[in-house]
């Protein structure tokens, strides 16, 4: 009698709807995610009431040692010196776009007068749409 | 005479190494990336054309003298008692403009708490006055910023 050899399936795990899933992923981290272009690292203050601002909205960032960083919200940042140069940083948006919101992106340590500096620039260039950049207060451990 | 079968190898792209180098980049990304903060505390001025003067002794004053150190219309205060003092005014006026003015050294967070308190009891006029506005007023109030 012939012994019929039976074909044994090898033990595999199918990987293959791996890579899908992971590019699946790497699409809706790249499409979910918005990177900002002002790259300074500054601890912001916290808030309990949020509003969304504007995606491409012109932002000057200010950190613990006086340096401001701006951009138009396209173009990546540049460090300014003086605050005539932030002048003409916000005139140039202005003239590009009268409606054109500006983010304050301060740290939460700086004196009130830093801030100020800025602001004071941005009401005298005319920018009427201004808003502080936080971050979402903590709430609070329950023990 | 037997017909020969040959073993052909199935032509296929090898794809195990695909999950590798898709995860390694999500790994490049993730650790790479400045994510953006996209909340604030919105704070609109009015145009130019329709400027609202904000008379001082229509609207709440609060001043943050120090940290943790705030008045309101010129008599010293904790937060919630501002809190208290502002809700009871706007139930009065719901329009009430509120004045938030700093001195120059205090931490710049001590304006945002402030802020955002008036957000929360749903201010509609916030004012905050440059420092050449408060030494205006000053000089307008004889010495002393209202």
């Amino acid at each position: 009698m012939k012994r019929i050899k039976v074909q044994r399936a090898g033990a595999v795990i199918p990987t293959a709807s791996m890579a899908d899933i992971a590019f699946l992923l790497i699409i809706f981290f790249m499409l979910t995610t918005s990177f900002s272009p002002v790259k300074m690292s500054v601890d912001l203050a916290e808030a309990t009431t949020w509003e969304e601002v504007e995606k491409d909205a012109a932002i000057i960032a200010i950190d613990t040692k006086g340096t401001i960083e701006v951009s138009d919200g396209i173009a990546p940042g540049t460090v300014i010196n003086t605050m005539d140069e932030l002048d003409m940083f916000t005139k140039e948006v202005i003239a590009t776009d009268p409606t054109k919101q500006f983010i304050i992106k301060a740290d939460r340590n700086i004196p009130y007068q830093a801030f100020n500096a800025v602001y004071e620039r941005l009401r005298s260039n005319n920018c009427r749409r201004i808003a502080l950049l936080t971050e979402a207060k903590q709430a609070p451990v329950v023990r | 005479m037997a017909i020969r079968i040959r073993n052909r190898i199935p032509a296929d792209i090898p794809t195990a190494s695909m999950a590798d180098i898709a995860f390694l980049l999500i790994i490049f990304f993730m650790l790479t990336s400045v994510f953006s903060s996209n909340f604030g505390l919105q704070y609109g001025l009015p145009k130019n054309e329709d400027p609202v003067n904000v008379q001082p002794l229509e609207s709440i004053h609060v001043h943050i003298t120090g940290v943790g150190q705030y008045t309101v219309d010129r008599r010293p205060a904790t937060l919630p008692q501002i809190a208290g003092y502002i809700d009871e005014k706007l139930k009065q006026n719901p329009k009430k403009p509120v004045i938030v003015q700093t001195e120059p050294d205090v931490p710049y967070s001590a304006t945002i708490e402030i802020l955002d308190m008036c957000k929360q009891l749903r201010v509609e006029n916030i004012s905050i006055p440059t420092s050449s506005e408060v030494e205006m007023w000053r000089a307008f109030t004889g010495g002393v910023a209202k």
